[in-house]
């Protein structure tokens, strides 16, 4: 059973070609997408950590997205 | 009017919607790709290869559904000046990038066992090439001009002067004599296509769709920390 699944009658290779590449193209981009994401917030992060004691605490106040992503930096580290 | 939609109030929802992605995902993706893989039936006259029908269709519904939405709000962005509609464009852009060159690769994966070419230049194929260098016009306007107002002015004419190859692409197997066949699954009644084989095409869908939600969430994400970033002086 498992040989004709992966043969499929002789057009195993077409088939199984254009699933794994929309797999491998699916996961690489998304690898990509998430590790850009992850380099932006370390980034903000870090442009928050280097403010001064109150400059930093009055654009935590301001912005909920600041908060937000300074928090879940903090929660890694 | 538009406040809903403020970065700071889509912001909060977007964690919270990517992990109900991610825990879902994979639950759905075993359940298409056992429907796709194994337990649909072969075509009659194609065998095992229509399989690939099941990557290659939800990618160029999707290709073409994240074209039609950017032009759309790239004209809504022009008549009401709702930034974020700009930020989703450019969140949404390489998805529809992907699935438009998924949509071409596997067609060219499933054309060589059928019509015994890996390619042909006819209306369809040659329709959804341009539909990719639209893509990448819209793309590389932002990597390449430096004022965002100019850029978004250029790429949206760009997009709306590409929006004409939209019905070209939809119609051109009915305008035409092409290799590509007409379409099986049509929203007015007429599907030709049998449930055995409209359930796992459904399923793969919504399969591909979650993975769009997922990406187009973080790009959105990292979107609106870039501008944060850029304006943190002035917060």
């Amino acid at each position: 059973m498992i040989t004709d699944l992966i043969l499929m009658d002789g057009q195993g290779l077409f088939v199984w070609l254009a699933f794994g590449i929309t797999l491998i193209a699916c996961l690489i981009f998304y690898f990509k997408t998430r590790k850009t994401l992850k380099k932006y917030e370390k980034d903000f992060s870090a442009e928050l950590e280097r403010l001064s004691e109150d400059r930093k605490q009055s654009v935590l106040k301001k912005s909920k997205i600041a908060s937000q992503v300074f928090a879940s930096q903090n929660k890694t580290f | 009017m538009f406040s809903f939609f403020s970065a700071s109030n889509i912001y909060y929802f977007l964690e919270k919607i990517i992990k109900f992605i991610n825990s879902i995902f994979f639950i759905v993706l075993l359940i298409s790709m056992t429907f796709a893989l194994i337990l649909s039936p072969p075509d009659y006259l194609q065998g095992e290869v229509v399989r690939i029908m099941y990557v290659h269709v939800p990618s160029a519904w999707i290709g073409l559904a994240v074209y039609s939405t950017i032009t759309l709000l790239a004209v809504l962005n022009y008549i009401f000046k709702i930034k974020n509609f700009h930020l989703i464009n450019k969140s949404l852009a390489p998805i529809g990038l992907l699935f438009t060159c998924l949509a071409v690769v596997t067609g060219s994966l499933w054309g060589q066992p059928t019509w015994g070419t890996w390619w042909a230049w006819d209306a369809r194929l040659t329709s959804m090439i341009i539909l990719i260098f639209f893509y990448i016009f819209y793309i590389l306007c932002f990597k390449m001009i430096k004022k965002t107002e100019m850029a978004i002015k250029i790429s949206s004419m760009g997009l709306i002067l590409g929006a004409i190859n939209l019905p070209i692409i939809k119609y051109s197997v009915d305008w035409w004599n092409t290799l590509h066949q007409p379409s099986s699954v049509n929203f007015d009644g007429s599907s030709t296509i049998h449930s055995s084989m409209l359930l796992p095409l459904m399923l793969m869908l919504l399969v591909l769709l979650l993975y769009c939600a997922l990406i187009f969430l973080m790009k959105y994400k990292t979107e609106i920390i870039r501008i944060k970033r850029k304006n943190i002086k002035r917060l």
